[in-house]
């Protein structure tokens, strides 16, 4: 097991080192450099004070040597100044990433609370009509963008109810009622579009292993059928459905940067697309390394899941 | 009538006289949802072919006086913040829609599956180096991914595309590999390999075949998906530019700054691009109903 952590992390080094030479060439190859772009916002800028900036940020060093000295600022946690607001780096995404990480988990929860028990549902109740709305739900949930339900609900929302998504942000230590207020649709829009392939994945194992002997034999003995789909069938059902779940992270997260759009939340998601916008490179090719690191560590993390969750799996 | 199937065989070629399309005929009438979803996608291709004979009035062209009307008669899906009808918008969007599907698809599924195929052939080094590439890409998000590249490039539809056509690539030759990995076990590729048939041929008359069920899934799937992060973009500002009518930009132009006075300006386009997804989607799983024996019985 450890050595199979081991051999994990260490094919994970290579790959990331990959991702990042993708998003420092990408940053790199940019026509008109983000500098461009700052001197058109702030109207004339001199060739001095443009080569003074370049000096600044570092730009006229060979590429080489820049690559290296953000892979450094990377992993000493020191990952440099946006060009345009001048804040560091490290200090919007103290604030940003707590807003990004409530807004996921809440997501990830949500989707499971409506997922699973109506994948089990479909699965106990096949071609039932609970069945199919079941799936209708599902399908929708594939089809429908969030970023269309997110508008949808906020203009349902200010019609119906005149609630308006505030602008500031409250953190969850200073008024839980008013954060959970803020969190919740935007949640729930992102939850309801995960919970889709959740559903489906719940429902397809679950039938499967309502079909397997041990499960035949259980409801042989004369238990319950509840007790039979809880006891004996849900666990084995599950573990793919850890799979699809973990394969989803990557949707959730960029899920993030729609709803954090369209909500107004100061999370990591908006600070990106803000960044890409702007053309703000420092924090593009940082936010975006950091999301993929992320990804890559939470899936080594699923993997492991399925040892603790299916003992018939070793890993070698 | 449709043909039984004859063949038990996984993976093998099934009774003569019912080939892909037999199949494919077979699981549609089975399958209403499928038919539902091959209706979507046909209605879909020939609003986008006839847009100009079907759109009752010029996409581009304001009315002030008429602005922000509510659905009527004239305007069935009513009218935008400068009198454009919306719904001849609608119809000229699906040429967006799906022009950038069919190109950001195809070249994504041609040129993953030729590194699949690489990949998965001649194994080895490069087949490692090839798919820790792969792995790269897909560590980023695709639309992380997808925004980076166009705001590299400039925002615009045939940016949005190629960018997509990147997000695409490393699924797709993973699933192109794992085919070909298999389809390489088969006996008359070995038999092909010791009789000394050129590569070439080999990959081409004996491999490709066993590939191209498993594309074909993919990229009906995917194009349902496209069409999705070619809204996304463009709702975020950096796909399809103004004044021209993509959905995901008529939602957050309009559609977000009026949803008060005019929720239809939300409405119609959300309801274009979640009808041409779901269509893409259904339609992917009735293929793989048809052409994956392994999943048909789980349903």
């Amino acid at each position: 097991m450890y050595k199979y952590v081991l051999r994990r992390l260490l094919l994970a080094v290579p790959v990331l080192l990959l991702s990042s030479l993708i998003v420092f060439g990408l940053m790199r190859v940019m026509p008109g450099d983000a500098l461009t772009a700052l001197m058109a916002e702030s109207g004339n800028v001199g060739e001095k004070e443009l080569a003074k900036l370049r000096r600044d940020l570092q730009l006229d060093r060979p590429y080489v040597e820049q690559y290296a000295l953000w892979l450094w600022q990377m992993v000493s946690f020191r990952p440099g100044d946006s060009i345009f607001t001048g804040e560091p780096i490290a200090t919007s995404l103290k604030k940003s990433i707590p807003v990004t990480l409530e807004l996921a988990t809440l997501a990830l929860i949500l989707g499971l609370v409506i997922a699973v028990p109506i994948g089990i549902l479909s699965a106990t109740r096949q071609n039932t009509p609970a069945d199919y709305a079941g799936r209708v739900v599902a399908v929708s949930g594939l089809s429908l963008p969030d970023f269309w339900l997110g508008t949808l609900v906020i203009t349902f929302a200010a019609i119906w109810f005149r609630w308006i998504p505030s602008i500031g942000y409250v953190s969850f230590w200073e008024s839980p009622t008013r954060n959970l207020q803020q969190f919740l649709l935007p949640a729930a829009v992102l939850g309801f579009r995960l919970s889709a392939a959740t559903m489906r994945m719940t429902r397809s194992t679950v039938l499967e292993v309502l079909r397997e002997d041990y499960v035949r034999t259980a409801r042989a003995k004369g238990l319950e059928g509840r007790i039979v789909v809880y006891k004996h069938a849900l666990k084995n059902a599950l573990i793919p459905v850890v799979t699809i779940v973990g394969g989803q992270l990557g949707t959730l997260l960029a899920g993030t940067v729609i709803v954090e759009t369209i909500f107004a939340l100061p999370g990591m998601g908006r600070l990106t697309v803000e960044a890409i916008l702007f053309r703000d490179y420092p924090v593009v090719q940082t936010n975006v390394m950091l999301v993929a690191g992320a990804l890559v560590s939470l899936n080594l993390m699923v993997d492991l899941m399925y040892a603790w969750l299916d003992p018939r799996i070793r890993y070698h | 009538m449709a043909i039984a199937r004859t063949s038990t065989f996984a993976g093998e070629p099934v009774a003569e006289g019912q080939g892909w399309l037999g199949e494919l005929v077979t699981a549609l009438r089975r399958n209403p949802l499928g038919v539902a979803s091959a209706g979507i996608i046909v209605l879909l291709a020939l609003t986008a072919t006839f847009a100009d004979v079907v759109a009752p009035y010029d996409p581009l062209a304001p009315q002030p006086e008429i602005r922000l009307s509510a659905p009527s008669r004239a305007h069935p899906f009513g009218t935008d913040d400068i009198g454009r009808d919306v719904l001849s918008r609608v119809i000229y969007g699906s040429r967006i829609s799906l022009w950038v599907g069919l190109l950001a698809v195809g070249i994504g599924t041609i040129v993953g599956m030729l590194i699949g195929l690489v990949s998965g052939y001649w194994e080895g080094r490069l087949d490692m180096m090839l798919q820790r590439v792969m792995d790269a890409v897909q560590a980023i998000p695709g639309l992380l991914l997808a925004l980076a590249i166009v705001s590299v490039l400039r925002p615009s539809t045939t940016n949005a595309m190629i960018a997509i056509a990147i997000v695409i690539i490393p699924g797709n030759s993973r699933i192109v590999r794992g085919a070909v990995l298999s389809a390489k076990q088969n006996r008359y590729v070995e038999a092909a390999q010791a009789m000394g048939c050129r590569h070439l041929r080999i990959i081409v008359r004996h491999i490709l075949p066993n590939v191209t069920a498993p594309i074909l899934i993919i990229a009906s799937i995917w194009f349902g998906n496209a069409i999705l992060i070619e809204a996304s973009l463009s709702f975020l500002g950096v796909g399809t530019q103004p004044p021209e009518p993509s959905w995901g930009l008529m939602l957050s132009t309009t559609g977000r700054a009026f949803f008060e006075q005019a929720p239809w300006l939300a409405v119609f386009p959300g309801l274009a691009i979640s009808l041409a997804v779901l269509g893409f989607n259904l339609f992917g799983d009735t293929l793989r109903d048809a052409w994956d024996p392994k999943l048909r019985r789980s349903g």
